[in-house]
């Protein structure tokens, strides 16, 4: 097996006196998208930022590609797209401006436009980041997680408040991103969004992980205990229905 | 790419974006530009008149003498006099005095002029009447009336006078107050936009977790603070130059020194300005924050700094605490340029405290800087 992209191990953080991750330990492997799932306030989030080096880590050990987080994060930096939960900008400031001072905080130049047309806002690019819709703004803002061709790509609960349509576009943004090669690393409280995304997920509970695998797995060991569903399961429900109403294309 | 391109690429490519943003704003725009210009028009008509000192006075004349009327109206003509005429006696002139509204009464008693039995020439007193309150206006006005009454005196009585003084305005010399007010309202400006802007832009930043998003790149934070200090200092350039043009053809101001060392002068004190906003703005988590400490900071610079009051009218203790606070040598170098054409050179003591005080604002803009 090769080296797994990234390695937790006993993962701290603590505020006060309340331990807000609680020694978790996981690896996500090269190539795969792998989820960190749980209820608001479970810890998702502080352990993403953790691994972003964007906070400090109080106990336990994260490598990413082989380079320790807390030692070396500079160089973590370069090797790491963010998505944060609501992504905002500077306002009064072109697309293709974002996008080229974004790369050039890596040393990097790019041609904004061809990726403005990678997540589908090529027509906005002269638009300023406060007229976007929510659904624009999320696939801006993976367009500026990749202006430097990371190793890895985090996003923090990419699709919540999003309407249907726009989920199931970015959805397909990521999927597109994980085929490129890029590890995804990714936090949502929606099981929908996570059985149809995830390859893998961590499930986490006051800051610790109650279950690892994939999500097929973890299904079929649910219903290996007994377990039944009271209401028949119909064939179909009533996203299903909107989606066949109103179509995929995107409004925005 | 060579290394050192890179370093600088966020640098390079942040300023004209900046800079870009600043014009697609138009709160923005009125507050850099038009702001000044409206603050310039208004101080500059306060204080660039000629008449700089006038007295409220009302004025009885009860004599009949040719030498009394003559005299009134010299007091008219020097135009130092703001003459109450609606005013008839001296219990109403008093009633005024005391609510402020009157500086003084000058009484022309009725023997004023007329001839005393023993004496050949004519005399007489005149009597002014001041509020207590007003005491320095009363000593001033005696002294102007003193004068007058010389020239009265010497028709009649032929003296030569071996000591005398020749008072001599510099306004003669080509120089307005307008000159000297100047540097204050540009000092306030730089004071304004370089504490003003990023106090409140940081904070709001941060709490849109736009800062945040930046430090999640390997954006160093000196690079964005040479960033924004290169794009305001170029912003700030430009404001005071529209300042200067408006100066030049408004206020007919008077520029003896050399437009490169004003320049210079400029774009240090918006670095030291700004650095003392990105310190606040940095610093500051939220804007609460951010607007006592800047207000603590900016009320003592422009009461302090000479940009409303003169430094030397103040209490010598004062003064010497005056010269070390960041705007006064700014204040300083910029008159000092426009009205004595003083080089760089000259300016050495003042460029030291400023040179000092950047080093020591932008150690505690980095020290203190948070990204959310």
């Amino acid at each position: 097996m090769p080296k797994p992209m990234i390695q937790v191990k006993d993962l701290t953080k603590r505020y006060g006196d309340k331990t807000v991750v609680d020694a978790i330990s996981f690896d996500v492997q090269k190539g795969e998208i792998f989820g960190i799932l749980g209820p608001n306030g479970a810890g998702k989030t502080t352990t993403l930022e953790m691994l972003e080096t964007m906070r400090p880590i109080d106990n336990g050990q994260a490598k990413l590609n082989g380079i320790n987080i807390a030692k070396e994060p500079q160089k973590i930096k370069a090797l790491i797209g963010v998505q944060p939960q609501t992504p905002n900008f500077e306002e009064k400031t072109k697309l293709t401006e974002l996008i080229n001072f974004l790369a050039s905080c890596y040393g990097e130049k790019v041609d904004a436009v061809s990726l403005l047309k990678r997540v589908n806002l090529e027509e906005k690019a002269n638009s300023y980041p406060e007229n976007l819709s929510g659904g624009q703004k999320q696939r801006f803002s993976i367009a500026t997680a990749l202006v430097h061709n990371p190793k890895v790509f985090f996003l923090d609960e990419p699709t919540t408040g999003l309407d249907p349509q726009a989920r199931r576009n970015l959805w397909g943004l990521v999927k597109e991103v994980r085929d490129s090669g890029i590890t995804v690393l990714m936090t949502t409280h929606y099981m929908d969004e996570a059985e149809l995304l995830c390859d893998r997920v961590a499930i986490m509970d006051e800051g610790k992980i109650i279950a690892l695998d994939s999500p097929k797995k973890l299904i079929k060991d649910l219903l290996k205990r007994g377990f039944s569903k009271q209401q028949h399961v119909e064939q179909a429900n009533l996203e299903d229905v909107f989606i066949d109403l109103t179509g995929k294309a995107l409004r925005e | 790419m060579s290394d050192l391109k890179r370093t600088f690429l966020p640098v390079t490519t942040y300023v004209p974006i900046d800079i870009k943003r600043l014009f697609r704003d138009k709160v923005a725009i009125f507050f850099v530009f038009i702001f000044p210009l409206i603050f310039l028009l208004i101080f500059g008509s306060i204080f660039g008149g000629d008449s700089s000192v006038s007295f409220r006075v009302a004025i009885f004349n009860q004599s009949q003498s040719e030498i009394a009327s003559n005299l009134v109206s010299q007091m008219r003509d020097t135009g130092l006099f703001n003459i109450d005429e609606g005013l008839t006696d001296e219990v109403a002139a008093r009633e005024k005095m005391s609510r402020g509204q009157l500086d003084a009464a000058i009484i022309v008693p009725s023997e004023f002029g007329s001839t005393q039995k023993d004496n050949a020439t004519p005399s007489g007193e005149v009597k002014i009447l001041y509020d207590q309150g007003n005491e320095s206006g009363g000593q001033t006005l005696a002294s102007i009336m003193d004068s007058m009454m010389e020239s009265v005196n010497s028709q009649f009585v032929n003296i030569s006078v071996p000591f005398t003084v020749k008072t001599e305005s510099t306004a003669t010399a080509g120089l307005s107050r307008f000159d000297y007010t100047f540097s204050g309202i540009l000092g306030f400006t730089l004071l304004s936009l370089g504490i003003f802007g990023p106090t409140s832009v940081f904070p709001r930043m941060k709490q849109k977790g736009v800062l945040r998003r930046y430090e999640a790149t390997t954006l160093k934070v000196w690079q964005f603070f040479l960033g924004n200090v290169l794009s305001n200092a170029f912003i700030g350039l430009l404001a005071l130059v529209l300042m200067f043009v408006s100066a030049v053809v408004v206020f007919k101001l008077n520029m003896r020194g050399s437009y490169i060392n004003l320049a210079i002068i400029v774009a240090v004190g918006t670095v030291l300005m700004y650095g003392i906003g990105l310190a606040i703005g940095g610093w500051a988590k939220n804007e609460n924050q951010a607007a006592p400490i800047s207000q603590l900071v900016v009320l003592p610079m422009m009461f302090l700094s000479g940009v409303f009051f003169p430094v030397f009218l103040m209490p010598e203790v004062l003064q010497n605490i005056t010269r070390f606070i960041p705007l006064t040598p700014i204040i300083d170098s910029i008159r000092l340029i426009i009205t004595e054409n003083a080089s760089l050179l000259d300016l050495g003591p003042q460029l030291a405290v400023i040179g000092g005080w950047i080093v020591i604002i932008y150690i505690l803009a980095f020290k203190l800087f948070r990204w959310e």
